[in-house]
C-alpha cells in the first residue's frame, strides 16, 4: 500500500497548510514539507528493489464497471519522476517560503502546489489510464490555480487563460486517446498495454488513437504549435514556474510519450510526427529564447527548446535515442530548476527581470551568480556538467539519424549556447549599473539553499555521471524501453566523434552569435513575427465570431425558420427512410374519379392556392377557406358520409361565422414579412411537406393494414349492440361515448376560455388598442337590414325544427345532437347578426354557462344511470315503447346523452359568440335595441 | 382487475389528487399568498414519492394490460424526475416571490407536468406514451409563459407551443402508421411484430416519426430550435424546470421506446440516434462559443448534453442505456447546482445573465465562486470531477458496441465545449475589474449549489452507487 499512500500523502498534505498558516510561515512551510518528505522517504524505501529491475504495484479497485481500477505501479520510469517530483517539489517548497512576499496568502499557494504534486505523482505511478487522466486533467486544474495566483497581474490571466483552452482543450483529447487505446487492448490497465504492441499497431484505430494522444502530449510539453503558451504562464510567482515549467508539469507529456513509447514507438507515423515536432520546436523554442528580454522569458522558450529535444529523441524510435531522452530529462530537470530559481532571486532583489535594465550583479550578487552560471553553463553543455553528457549523446543520435537532423540538431544547440550565455553575460557580467528598480544583493540562506543544491547536483552528475544516476538510467531506460538495454555508456569523453565536433561548432557559433548579438537583435525585431498572444486571441476571437454568426442564422428567433428547417428534416428523414426500407407497389384497386370528383379536387386545389395567394387580406381568404370547408363536406356526400357531410357543413358555418366576427377586432390586413427569396424557399419547403404528406398517404391507402379495417365491426354490432342503425351516431354516443364525454367537456372549457379571454381585452392596455382598432373605418349604414330581420325571425322556428327533426332522428339516420346543436345555434347566431347582439339578448332568458354545465351534467348522470342497472359507466340500454296512436318507436339511453351532447353545444358557440359581441360593444360600437322600425313583440309607445 | 392495476399507478394517482387538492386549495384560500406554502408542500410530497418508489416496489409489474409499465427502468427515471423537480421548484421560490411573479399555479403545473413525466417513463403503449408526453408539453407550455405580461415570456411560451405541437403532429403520425402496420400499440406486440418479420416500410415510417417527435423533446439537434428562446425568454425558474426533470423523462421515454418497442429494429433507430446525437453535440458545443447571455449558455450547453446521453443510447446496448441513465443522473445534479447560482445572480436587485457580470467573482465570493468553477469542469467534462466519468461511460459505451467513430466525435465535440465552460471560470478567477454581483444568495439556492458542488467532487469516490441501481435498470429494458 506504499504507493497508495505516496500518490495520497500530497493530497493530504494540502488539506494542512490552509490550517498551519495561523501559525505562522515558518511552521506552515515545514507542515507542507514534511509531507513530501515523508512521500519521498517512502518512494526512496521502495528505491532499491525497484533499481534491481523489481516493479511494484498496488492495487485498489474503484469502479470496475468502467474499468476504473485506483492501481499503481512503480518501476525505473515511474520512480524517476516521482523522485524529481517530490524531491524538487520539497526544494520549491524550501524557496517559496522565503520567496513568497508578505502579503501572498501563503497557505493558499501551498495548499495548490500539494494539490499539484499529488496530481503529478498520482499520473507517474498510475497504473491504468483512466486513473491517468484524472490525475492529468488534476494537474491542469491546479496548475491554473497556481499560474492565476497573483491575480493582479494582468499577464497571469492571460497566461492563465491561455494554459487552460490549451492544456485542457489537450487533455480532453487525450482521453479520446486513451478511450481508443483501451478500446483496442480491451483493457485500461498499463501493464497489458504494455504488452499489447503488436495488437494496437495493427489496429486501424492505431494513428487516431496516435494522434489523440500526441495532442494531448505536445500541448502539456508545450511542443510547436502549441508552444506559446509555456512562455505566457511565467506570469506565475517563480516557485511556480521552477516547479511546473521546468521539472514536472511540461515533462507531464514527455513521461507519457516515454511511458506508451513500447507500444507506440517504432512506426513511421510515430517518426514523422514526433521526432519533426521535437526538431522543430528545439529550433524554434532557442532561437526565440535569444530574443527575449525577459529573464524568465528567455527560460521558458528554452524549456521548450529542451523538451524539443527530448520529444524529438523520443521520436526516434531507437533505444539508445530513448536512453538518451531519460537522462536529458534527469539534467534537464536539476539545472533548469536551478535556472528558474536564480531568475527569481534577481526578480526579487532587483525588483526586474530584465535583462536590458540588468547586467553587472556579479558584484552584487556573487552567490547567485555563482549558481547561475553552473547552471546555465550545463545548460549550454559545457564539458564537467551534466549537460554537456547528454547534450553530447543527442547530437550522436541525430547525427546517426539523417544528415539535416544532424544540422539541425547542431542548430539547436548553437542557439542555446548563444542564450545561456547571453542570460549569464547580460545579467551578471559588464559593469555594473545605478539604476536597478531595488537594491539587489544576495538573499539569506533560505532562497539560495534550493537551487545551489540543484548546482552542486549538476556538477557531481557532469562529473560521476555513472556513479551517481548510472543505476538510475538503467532501471528508467528499461521501463521505457521495455526489452534488452542497448549499450551506452555515460561518461565524459567519448572519443573524438562526429558529435564532439558539432559541439564545438555550437560552442563556437554560440559566442559568435552572442557577439553579433545587437545587429541580429536588430534584424530579429524588423522581422515580422507571429505573435503568439495575439494570434491565439485572434483565432479565439475569429472562433467567437463565427459561432455567434452561426447561431444568428441558425437562431434567428424567427419561428418562420424553424418551422422551416423542422419540415425540411421531417422531409428528408422521411425520404432516407423511403430509399433504405425495402417497399412494394401498393395492393389496392383505386376508386374510378368521375368528372364531379374532378371538379372537387380542382376546386379544392385552386382555393388553398387562393388561401396562399390573398392572405393578407384577412376577409378574402376567410371567404376561400370556406370554400375549401364547402368541397370538403361535398366530398363525404361523395364518399357516402353524410354524417360527416352534415357535421362538417355546420360546423364550417359556425365557425366562418364566428371568425368573421372575430375579424371586426383584427386588423384587415397582415403586414408584408416576407422577401422574394424567403418565399421560394418557404413555397419549396412547403410543397416538398406537402407532396411527402401526400406520397405517404396515397401508400398508405394503397396497402394493407396489419389487420382488418374495423367499419365491418361497427356495421355488424351497432343494430345489436346499440340500437341504432345510424353507425356514426352509435359510435359517439354509445361505443366511444366517454371519448364524446370528454369532447363535450373540452368544448364546455374551450367556450370558457374564450370567455375568460375577452374578458381580459375588456380592461387595460389591450383594451385601449381595441378601441383604437374601430375608429376611423367607415360603417355600413344599414345594421339591420329589413330583409335580413324578418327572414331570419321566421326562419327561426323552423331552423329549431330541424334541429329537433335532425336530434330525433340522429340514433338511425344521419344527424344526432352534436349536428342538432350546431343547426340551432345557426338559427341563433342568425338573429344575433340579424337583429343585433342587445334585442337578441334581451330575449334570451338561459345562462350559457348553465347551459354548457347542464349539458355535461345530464350526460355525466346517463352514464352514471348504467351504475344502477351494474353497467360500466355509459353503457346504454334502449327499448321499444308504443303510446296510441303513435307507432312502436324506440328509446334509448343514448337520447339522452345525445341531449347532453346538444346542449354542450348550443352553449358553446353561444357563449363565444357572447364573448365576442362584448368585445364589440366595448370597441365602441352602438347598441341598437330596436333593430326594427316596429317591434311587433311591443307596442308602437314602447318602442319609441 | 382495476384495483390491482390501480395499485400499480398509485403514486401517479397520488400526485394527480395532491395537485388537484393544491389547486383548490390555491384558489378558494389566498390564492398567490398560499404559493410558498404550496411549493415547500409540493415539493415534500415529490421527495415524499420519490423515497416511496425508491424503496417500495420491486419487480415488474404491468397494469392496464401493459399499457403502464412499473419497472426497475421506470423507478430509476422517475426518483430522478421528482427529486430534481422539487429542487428546481424550491430554488426559484426566492426568486419569484421577490419579483412578484410567483403564481400559486406554479407548483401544480410543476406536479402536472411531473404527472405526465411519470407516465411517459413508464409507459408500455403508444397511447400511453402520447397521454404523459402531452399532459407533460401543456403543463410546460404554460409554464414557459407564465409572465404572461412578458413579451419575452410569452413569446417563448408561443414558439414552444408552435413547435411542440408540430411534433406532436409528427408523433402521432407515427403512431398511427406504427398502430397500422404493427396492428397494436401495445409495445409488447409491436416487439412481436418486428420479431415475426422484417421492418415494414410503414413501421419504418412509424419509429422514424415517433423518434422525430421525442427529439424535439429532449431538444436533439435539429429539433432544438426552440431551447435557446425559451430558455432566454422564460423566468429563470421555469427555465431551470425545462433543463432538469423533463430532459429525463423525454430520454428515459426514447430508452424506452427503442428498446421496448423496436428493439429487433436496433440497426434503424441507432443511426438515427447517432446522426442526432452527432449534430447536437457539435452544434450545442460551438454555438454555445458565442453565447454571452448565461441562460441562452446554458440552453445550447444542454443541447450537446443530449448529445452525449443520446450517444449512450445510440450504442444500443443495456450498458449504454446505462451510461444514458447515469450521464442523465449526473446531468440533472450539475444543472440544478448551476441554475442555484444562476437565479442568485444578481445586481443590485435586479436579475442578470451576461457572463461578464462574473468577472473577478473569486475576489469577492471565493466559496461561491470555487463551487461554480467545479461545476463548471464537470460540465465540461474535466476529470476528477463526476461530470467526466458521465462522459466515460457513454464514450465507453459506445466504444464496446463498435461505434468508435461516434466516441471520437464525442471526445471532439467535448474539446471545443470545454472552452465555453472554462471561459466562464476564466472570467470568475482572471477577469477584469468591473461591477460585481450582489452578494446575496438564499439559503436554499445556496445549500443546493453547495451540495451540487460537492456531489461532483466527493461522488468520485462510488457516484454514490447509482451505478449499479442503473445497470439494474438498464437490464430491466435490455432483454
Amino acid at each position: 500500500m506504499s504507493l497508495v499512500l505516496i500518490a495520497a500523502l500530497p493530497f493530504i498534505g494540502a488539506l494542512f497548510p490552509g490550517l498551519m498558516i495561523r501559525a505562522g510561515r515558518n511552521a506552515c512551510a515545514m507542515m507542507t514539507g514534511s509531507f513530501t518528505l515523508l512521500a519521498l522517504i517512502l518512494l526512496l524505501i521502495e528505491a532499491p528493489a525497484v533499481l534491481q529491475g523489481e516493479v511494484i504495484r498496488n492495487q485498489i479497485s474503484w469502479i470496475p464497471s468502467l474499468g476504473l481500477h485506483a492501481n499503481f505501479f512503480l518501476d525505473g520510469l515511474g520512480l524517476l519522476f516521482a523522485g524529481m517530483i517530490l524531491g524538487i517539489g520539497l526544494l520549491v517548497i524550501l524557496y517559496a517560503r522565503f520567496y513568497l512576499y508578505k502579503t501572498d496568502p501563503m497557505g493558499q499557494f501551498y495548499t495548490y502546489l500539494m494539490l499539484f504534486q499529488g496530481a503529478m505523482v498520482g499520473i507517474v505511478l498510475s497504473d491504468n489510464i483512466l486513473l491517468l487522466l484524472i490525475f492529468w486533467e488534476l494537474t491542469s486544474l491546479s496548475s491554473f490555480l497556481l499560474i492565476g495566483y497573483w491575480k493582479h497581474l494582468p499577464e497571469g490571466r492571460q497566461g492563465a487563460r491561455m494554459a487552460l483552452a490549451v492544456t485542457g482543450g489537450g487533455g480532453l483529447a487525450l482521453i479520446g486517446g486513451m478511450l481508443l487505446l483501451g478500446g483496442i487492448v480491451g483493457s485500461y490497465d498499463m501493464t497489458v498495454i504494455l504488452q499489447s504492441r503488436d495488437v494496437i499497431q495493427a489496429s486501424p484505430w492505431y494513428l487516431p488513437a496516435l494522434l489523440l494522444i500526441l495532442l494531448g502530449c505536445f500541448t502539456k510539453s508545450a511542443q510547436f504549435p502549441f508552444h506559446f503558451w509555456l512562455p505566457h504562464a511565467m506570469a506565475a510567482p517563480t516557485p511556480v514556474s521552477a516547479y511546473l515549467h521546468s521539472a514536472t508539469m511540461v515533462k507531464a507529456g514527455l513521461f507519457l510519450m516515454a511511458r506508451l513509447w513500447p507500444v507506440l514507438a517504432g512506426t513511421d507515423a510515430w517518426f514523422y510526427i514526433v521526432g519533426i515536432t521535437g526538431l522543430i520546436t528545439m529550433v524554434l523554442g532557442a532561437v526565440i529564447a535569444l530574443f527575449k528580454d525577459d529573464l524568465k522569458a528567455l527560460l521558458a522558450f528554452s524549456t521548450v527548446s529542451h523538451l524539443g529535444l527530448i520529444t524529438m529523441l523520443l521520436g526516434f524510435g531507437t533505444a539508445e535515442a530513448a536512453v538518451v531522452a531519460v537522462f536529458h530529462i534527469i539534467n534537464h530537470a536539476t539545472f533548469k530548476a536551478a535556472l528558474f530559481m536564480t531568475a527569481g532571486i534577481v526578480d526579487h532583489e532587483a525588483h526586474t527581470r530584465d535583462i536590458k535594465r540588468l547586467g553587472g550583479l556579479r558584484h552584487l550578487m556573487p552567490i547567485t551568480f555563482t549558481i547561475a552560471t553552473i547552471a546555465a553553463l550545463s545548460m549550454a553543455g559545457i564539458p564537467l556538467l551534466n549537460g554537456f553528457l547528454s547534450k553530447e549523446m543527442m547530437l550522436e543520435e541525430a547525427a546517426h539519424t539523417d544528415i539535416w537532423v544532424g544540422i539541425f540538431a547542431t542548430l539547436g544547440a548553437l542557439f542555446s549556447v548563444a542564450y545561456s550565455f547571453r542570460f549569464i553575460a547580460h545579467t551578471f557580467l559588464g559593469p555594473k549599473r545605478d539604476d536597478y528598480p531595488g537594491h539587489p544583493h544576495d538573499p539569506g540562506f533560505g532562497l539560495w539553499a534550493a537551487p545551489a543544491f540543484l548546482a552542486v547536483l549538476v556538477v557531481i552528475i557532469g562529473i560521476l555521471p555513472q556513479t551517481v544516476v548510472g543505476a538510475l538510467v538503467a532501471a528508467t531506460s528499461g521501463a521505457v524501453i521495455q526489452a534488452e538495454l542497448p549499450y551506452y555508456s555515460l561518461q565524459l569523453w567519448h572519443g573524438v566523434t562526429p558529435a564532439l565536433f558539432m559541439s564545438i561548432i555550437a560552442v563556437v557559433g554560440g559566442v559568435l552569435v552572442l557577439m553579433s548579438f545587437r545587429r541580429m537583435e536588430g534584424v530579429w525585431n524588423a522581422l515580422p513575427r507571429p505573435e503568439a498572444k495575439t494570434i491565439f486571441d485572434w483565432i479565439v476571437e475569429g472562433i467567437a465570431g463565427a459561432s455567434r454568426r452561426l447561431t444568428d442564422a441558425l437562431h434567428d428567433g424567427a419561428i418562420s425558420r424553424y418551422l422551416m428547417i423542422f419540415a425540411a428534416t421531417a422531409v428528408i428523414t422521411g425520404v432516407v427512410s423511403f430509399m433504405g426500407g425495402t417497399h412494394a407497389a401498393g395492393t389496392h384497386q383505386l376508386l374510378p374519379a368521375g368528372p364531379m370528383a374532378i371538379i372537387g379536387l380542382l376546386l379544392l386545389t385552386v382555393a388553398s392556392l387562393g388561401v396562399v395567394l390573398f392572405h393578407r387580406n384577412r376577409l378574402l381568404s376567410l371567404v376561400i377557406i370556406s370554400v375549401n370547408g364547402l368541397v370538403i363536406s361535398l366530398g363525404f356526400v361523395y364518399l357516402s358520409a353524410p354524417d360527416l357531410a352534415l357535421t362538417q357543413l355546420t360546423v364550417e358555418v359556425v365557425t366562418i361565422i364566428l371568425l368573421l366576427l372575430a375579424l371586426n377586432f383584427l386588423p384587415k390586413e397582415t403586414p408584408r414579412e416576407s422577401t422574394m427569396g424567403r418565399k421560394w424557399r418557404d413555397g419549396i419547403v412547403s410543397v416538398a411537406a406537402g407532396i411527402a404528406v401526400g406520397g405517404l398517404a396515397y401508400a398508405l391507402m394503397a396497402r394493407d393494414l396489419a389487420f382488418q379495417s374495423i367499419s365491418q365491426f361497427h356495421l355488424d354490432q351497432s343494430y345489436p349492440g346499440g340500437g341504432g342503425t345510424n353507425v356514426v351516431n352509435v359510435i359517439l354516443v354509445d361505443f366511444r361515448g366517454y371519448d364524446t364525454f370528454g369532447e363535450i367537456i373540452v368544448l364546455g372549457i374551450a367556450a370558457l376560455a374564450i370567455y375568460a379571454l375577452t374578458q381580459t381585452l375588456l380592461h387595460g392596455r389591450a383594451s385601449r388598442r381595441l378601441m383604437e382598432i374601430g375608429k376611423g373605418i367607415k360603417r355600413d349604414g344599414d345594421r339591420h337590414p329589413l330583409m335580413l330581420v324578418v327572414a331570419t325571425r321566421v326562419m327561426m322556428p323552423i331552423a329549431v325544427m330541424v334541429g329537433v327533426y335532425i336530434f330525433l332522428r340522429g340514433h338511425n339516420e344521419p344527424g344526432g345532437g352534436f349536428v342538432a346543436g350546431l343547426v340551432v345555434s345557426i338559427a341563433l347566431l342568425m338573429q344575433y347578426m340579424a337583429s343585433g347582439f342587445a334585442w337578441a339578448q334581451a330575449r334570451q332568458r338561459a345562462d350559457y354557462h348553465a347551459i354548457i354545465a347542464s349539458g355535461v351534467l345530464i350526460a355525466a348522470a346517463t352514464g352514471v344511470g348504467a351504475w344502477f342497472a351494474d353497467r360500466p359507466f355509459l353503457t346504454s340500454a334502449f327499448g321499444y315503447f308504443q303510446i296510441p296512436p303513435m307507432d312502436k318507436f324506440e328509446l334509448a339511453t343514448a337520447m339522452a346523452f345525445d341531449l347532453g351532447v346538444f346542449l354542450a353545444v348550443v352553449g358553446s358557440v353561444m357563449l363565444a359568440l357572447a364573448s365576442l359581441s362584448r368585445l364589440a360593444r366595448r370597441a365602441g360600437e352602438t347598441v341598437n335595441d330596436t333593430p326594427m322600425d316596429i317591434d311587433p313583440s311591443k307596442t308602437t309607445e314602447e318602442a319609441r | 382487475m382495476i384495483s390491482a392495476d390501480i395499485s400499480i399507478v398509485l403514486p401517479e394517482i397520488a400526485l394527480a389528487i395532491f395537485a388537484f387538492g393544491a389547486l383548490m386549495f390555491g384558489v378558494y384560500t389566498g390564492k398567490d399568498r398560499t404559493a410558498p406554502l404550496l411549493i415547500w408542500l409540493t415539493a415534500g410530497f415529490m421527495v415524499a414519492l420519490a423515497f416511496w418508489l425508491g424503496v417500495g416496489a420491486t419487480g415488474n409489474r404491468e397494469a392496464f394490460g401493459g399499457m403502464f409499465v412499473n419497472d426497475a427502468f421506470a423507478r430509476f427515471a422517475k426518483v430522478m424526475i421528482l427529486l430534481s423537480a422539487a429542487a428546481v421548484l424550491v430554488m426559484g421560490q426566492d426568486y419569484m416571490q421577490r419579483r412578484d411573479m410567483l403564481r400559486f399555479e406554479f407548483p401544480v403545473l410543476v406536479s402536472l407536468s411531473v404527472i405526465g413525466m411519470m407516465i411517459m417513463v413508464s409507459a408500455g403503449d403508444l397511447m400511453a406514451l402520447y397521454m404523459g408526453l402531452e399532459l407533460q408539453s401543456l403543463a410546460l407550455y404554460v409554464l414557459a409563459s407564465i409572465r404572461r405580461d412578458h413579451a419575452k415570456s410569452t413569446e417563448a411560451g408561443l414558439k414552444y407551443f408552435m413547435l411542440g405541437a408540430l411534433s406532436s403532429g409528427l408523433l402521432l403520425y407515427g403512431a398511427s402508421l406504427t398502430y397500422g402496420f404493427a396492428g397494436t400499440t401495445v409495445f409488447s406486440g409491436i416487439i412481436t411484430t418486428l420479431q415475426a418479420g422484417d421492418m415494414s416500410l410503414g413501421l419504418l415510417f412509424g419509429l422514424v416519426f415517433l423518434l422525430t417527435g421525442l427529439a424535439f423533446k429532449v431538444s436533439a439537434v435539429p429539433f432544438h430550435m426552440w431551447t435557446p428562446d425559451v430558455y432566454e425568454g422564460a423566468p429563470t425558474p421555469v427555465t431551470a424546470v425545462f433543463a432538469t426533470a423533463p430532459k429525463i423523462a423525454a430520454m428515459a421515454l426514447l430508452a424506452r421506446l427503442a428498446h421496448d418497442a423496436f428493439g429487433p429494429a436496433v440497426g434503424d433507430w441507432t443511426q438515427i440516434l447517432a446522426v442526432l446525437a452527432v449534430l447536437s453535440m457539435f452544434l450545442g458545443s460551438i454555438a454555445a462559443i458565442g453565447q454571452r447571455d448565461i441562460k441562452r449558455l446554458m440552453a445550447y450547453s444542454s443541447i450537446a448534453h443530449m448529445g452525449y446521453a443520446l450517444v449512450g443510447l445510440a450504442a444500443g446496448t443495456a450498458g449504454g442505456v446505462q451510461a444514458m441513465l447515469v450521464y442523465m443522473a449526473i446531468y440533472v445534479t450539475m444543472n440544478v447546482g448551476a441554475f442555484a447560482f444562476i437565479l442568485a445572480m444578481e445586481r443590485d436587485g435586479r436579475p442578470v445573465t451576461d457572463i461578464r457580470s462574473l468577472n473577478m467573482y473569486s475576489r469577492h465570493e471565493p466559496l461561491k465562486a470555487l463551487a461554480l468553477l467545479v461545476l463548471m469542469f464537470s460540465l465540461a467534462g474535466v476529470p476528477p470531477t463526476v461530470g467526466f466519468f458521465g462522459k466515460l461511460y457513454v464514450l465507453r459505451a459506445a466504444v464496446e458496441a463498435d461505434m468508435t467513430w461516434l466516441a471520437i466525435a464525442g471526445v471532439i465535440a467535448s474539446v471545443i465545449g470545454a472552452y465555453y465552460y472554462l471561459r466562464i471560470v476564466y472570467f470568475m478567477y482572471f477577469g477584469e475589474e468591473g461591477e460585481t454581483l450582489d452578494r446575496r444568495m438564499p439559503p436554499v439556492q445556496w445549500g443546493l449549489l453547495m451540495a451540487s458542488a460537492a456531489v461532483m467532487i466527493v461522488g468520485v469516490v462510488n457516484l454514490f452507487g447509482i451505478d449499479p441501481l442503473a445497470a439494474v435498470a438498464a437490464q430491466t429494458l435490455v432483454r
